[in-house]
């Protein structure tokens, strides 16, 4: 794990709806944010202490997508993740 | 922190809006056994045997709850549309060993009539709703003594309006709709009115019937209950499949609620069907469970009047027979 990586901060909680899309509760703010599939697969990607080159990998392996693409989509996700403030730096 | 403070045995016993924010009023029932034919009954004797700890908290705690409490999955779901039955049913599966049974639980139906009062289609909140649903129905569920093996939840009439709601959030549950003949319905709400009949928020009984809440308050009660229940046929006619049992109030006896137990994969042990069997003879709703169980469908035909048959000729005989052929072209 990357020092660096960013995480999932521990005032939010996940949880799984409908297969593979979520929905995520900011304790602090209570706000809860809906997270499609690939959302989805990059905060439990977070949560695991991956990183963006990691979870984009594992997008490419799922999906028929490029990595320079499913990059710059994970990169996408979790800039607005650090927009709610929903993560923190490990 | 409400979290600490609910730890195993605490139920969320209500949806409730606090000072203008919406979430679950807990009731420490640590000890209590869901005993009683209604989740409500169990809730007020509860409260009558000593001062129980109660607190309020968002539905946030729900979403954390789920990943703390060692809870039964749903084992089998009970619908129906009123006066048929259910409650033997539901009490039925109270006697299987290990199974918990919330009875039209006030924390699970009003969050389902969320769906039609706060939650468009597609919505964000639809989704919300859902997640808090599967999280009300996780915490009810809670293993509180550890031998719990099997989870019932029987809900109020109005929410199998909601079932395609409620089967995307449990795909895999078994459910059972339980019905009477339409004239029988309408005279047993009429005899005793139910809240859902006379619930001042119109919009849930305008979006079973197709109305608007203002035509809904202006129907008289024969019309809008026999609208309500031919809805409800309809849906039913619709829906029923592998995964939904259609059940008529008139077929059942201990062979059928044998099956319908097998239909959700509990075997019941010659025990508990002697238990069952004694359910039969005693009237359901009631929490001594002496009153000897009178059958009263010729009576009720008897007693309806031109109002109530026209009513039910209207608006729901048809979809009842439709229903009834469904059912015997799947038995």
């Amino acid at each position: 794990m990357n020092a660096t990586n960013p995480a999932p901060g521990k005032h939010v909680v996940a949880t799984d709806f409908d297969g593979g899309e979520g929905i995520l509760v900011d304790l602090n703010t209570k706000k809860y944010y809906q997270l499609n599939e690939t959302a989805m697969l990059v905060w439990r990607g977070l949560e695991s202490g991956k990183s963006t080159h990691e979870i984009a990998v594992d997008i490419t392996s799922n999906y028929e997508v490029e990595l320079d693409r499913a990059t710059l989509s994970v990169e996408r996700i979790v800039d607005n993740f650090q927009t709610y403030k929903l993560l923190s730096a490990e | 922190m409400a979290l600490n403070t609910i730890s195993r045995g605490w139920l969320p016993v209500d949806a409730v809006v606090v000072e203008g924010r919406p979430g679950l009023w807990w009731m420490d029932m640590s000890g209590v056994s869901l005993a009683e034919p209604f989740f409500q009954q169990t809730v007020d004797r509860a409260k009558a045997e000593n001062n129980r700890g109660e607190l309020f908290t968002e539905f946030d705690v729900l979403l954390q709850l789920e990943k703390l409490l060692d809870s039964v999955s749903p084992t089998g779901f009970i619908f129906h549309s009123s006066r048929c039955g259910s409650t033997l049913l539901a009490n039925a599966c109270r006697a299987i060993d290990g199974s918990i049974v919330l009875s039209e639980a006030n924390g699970i139906d009003k969050l389902v009539a969320r769906f039609v009062t706060d939650a468009p289609e597609g919505s964000v909140k639809e989704s919300l709703y859902s997640v808090f649903l599967r999280g009300v129905v996780h915490a009810l569920g809670q293993r509180r003594i550890g031998n719990e093996r099997h989870l019932f939840v029987k809900f109020a009439a109005c929410s199998f309006a909601q079932i395609h709601r409620i089967r995307r959030i449990w795909p895999h549950v078994p459910c059972v709709f339980l019905y009477r003949d339409p004239i029988e319905t309408i005279v047993s709400n009429l005899v005793e009115v139910p809240p859902w009949l006379i619930d001042k928020d119109r919009r849930i009984l305008a979006s079973i019937i197709g109305a608007t809440p203002a035509a809904v308050a202006g129907m008289q009660l024969e019309e809008l209950c026999a609208r309500t229940i031919g809805g409800l046929y309809s849906l039913a006619q619709r829906v029923a499949n592998d995964k939904c049992l259609l059940l008529n109030y008139n077929q059942l006896s201990l062979p059928i609620i044998s099956n319908v137990l097998s239909f959700f994969n509990v075997n019941p042990s010659a025990e508990e069907m002697k238990s069952i069997e004694r359910m039969i003879g005693l009237y359901s709703k009631e929490v001594s469970a002496t009153r000897p169980f009178v059958a009263d469908s010729e009576s009720k035909e008897q007693t309806a009047s031109k109002l109530v048959r026209e009513m039910a000729a209207k608006w729901a005989s048809e979809a009842y027979r439709q229903l009834e052929q469904k059912r015997l072209e799947r038995s």
